[in-house]
């Protein structure tokens, strides 16, 4: 389902979060089942530590529930959620002087690997333990991995995300791919060796 | 080869979907529901209870009360001049029986005759009083009946000439009692008139 039908459907997140503000307690349960997931798992990637992806995971959903604004201008509610959860990471960082990993420049050119393993029969053996895979996930460059973590679990498109993070849409398209590519390159080396 | 690297592409996101580990711990989505249940805005209440409540404070009462008195107050005033031609036609009948009675008693015609030249117009309703002493019961009623359906409808005026007239009339005609009632009558309801004087003026004419 795109975005747009999302957003015409009488369940929508919006309508959701619309009907919750106006005392429908149970709408939060289903609009919190469909993105509890994404939201936590987008944060445990980009903080790469539970006990903060945990903190920043409750503060945006408490933040949710007592503020009363709504997405603004052509946002929509997931674009929203994962904006509020981004900048909450960010106050963290900054609140606790640590360099936010996302305002280093990374010149994608530089670290572009030879992507030797587009075969997908090759895909089908990438390595399946989670650990591995947050390993590899932590190798990423921030502003990769951040890139990565909003499309496969924030399933953004690469318009939001450039929305979302500011920045020009060529940028995170060459974000994207080059996180990819060094994934399947890490992920499929992890099951060769 | 672009579409097997898109695909590949779009399988790596799939592959971290799937394997990308496990959602909140238990814990923390107790924790969030819970805040959520105890911090649920208050329901709106929908249009007709909005109304509902709004009718049951003292102001609203009264406004409302209001609304209705105005709404009563035009529907009056809009249904009068429908009424009003139902009593405009209505004596028309009446009028006309009455005349046909009147033809039979002599005395009430000089109620129902045309009014010649209004030399001395004289309000209806003390005409109407000077004649009611000379009328039956049967018209009584039906002069009360007349005054009730409307006042336009009464009686036709008639100036001191006719009466006198009439006078003379029943007195030609035997009927000396009854012109000397309608005389004392007309000496009543004229008394700076000289009725002998006019009455002597009109005989020999």
């Amino acid at each position: 389902m795109t975005a747009p039908e999302m957003s015409t459907d009488a369940s929508s997140d919006e309508s959701l979060l619309a009907r919750y503000r106006s005392g429908d307690g149970p709408a939060f349960e289903i609009l919190y089942a469909r993105h509890r997931q994404g939201l936590y798992r987008f944060l445990l990637g980009l903080s790469g530590k539970a006990e903060l992806a945990e903190e920043v995971y409750q503060d945006t959903w408490l933040s949710l529930i007592r503020s009363t604004s709504q997405p603004q201008g052509r946002a929509n509610f997931r674009t929203w959620l994962y904006q509020i959860a981004r900048n909450r990471l960010i106050d963290h960082w900054r609140k606790h002087g640590i360099r936010n990993p996302l305002h280093d420049s990374y010149d994608e050119q530089a670290h572009a690997v030879i992507d030797n393993t587009a075969d997908p029969e090759q895909l089908l053996s990438l390595s399946r333990d989670t650990q591995r895979l947050e390993t590899a996930l932590q190798t990423l460059p921030a502003d990769q991995r951040e890139v990565f973590l909003l499309r496969a679990h924030g399933e953004l498109d690469l318009p939001q995300i450039a929305s979302l993070t500011e920045t020009p849409l060529e940028t995170v398209k060459s974000r994207l791919r080059y996180a990819q590519q060094k994934l399947r390159r890490l992920l499929a080396e992890e099951v060769l060796t | 080869m672009t579409d097997a690297r898109k695909t590949s592409d779009e399988q790596a996101i799939e592959h971290f979907r799937e394997h990308g580990g496990d959602g909140p711990p238990a814990h923390l989505d107790a924790f969030i529901l819970a805040a959520a249940h105890r911090e649920v805005p208050a329901r709106k209440p929908s249009l007709w209870q909005r109304w509902v409540q709004a009718c049951q404070k003292p102001r609203w009462q009264v406004a409302f009360a209001s609304l209705v008195g105005v709404a009563l107050m035009l529907a009056l005033v809009q249904r009068t001049p429908e009424q009003m031609p139902q009593f405009d036609s209505a004596p028309a009948p009446k009028a006309s029986s009455f005349a046909a009675k009147k033809e039979a008693a002599p005395v009430a015609r000089s109620l129902a005759a045309p009014s010649g030249a209004m030399s001395a117009p004289v309000p209806a309703a003390p005409m109407a009083d000077f004649a009611a002493p000379a009328q039956s019961e049967s018209i009584n009623a039906e002069m009360a009946d007349e005054a009730k359906v409307s006042k336009r409808a009464a009686a036709p005026v008639k100036s001191l000439d006719d009466q006198l007239h009439e006078v003379i009339r029943l007195q030609n005609t035997g009927q000396t009692q009854a012109a000397d009632e309608l005389l004392k009558t007309l000496h009543k309801r004229f008394p700076d008139e000289n009725l002998t004087a006019l009455l002597k003026d009109l005989k020999k004419n």
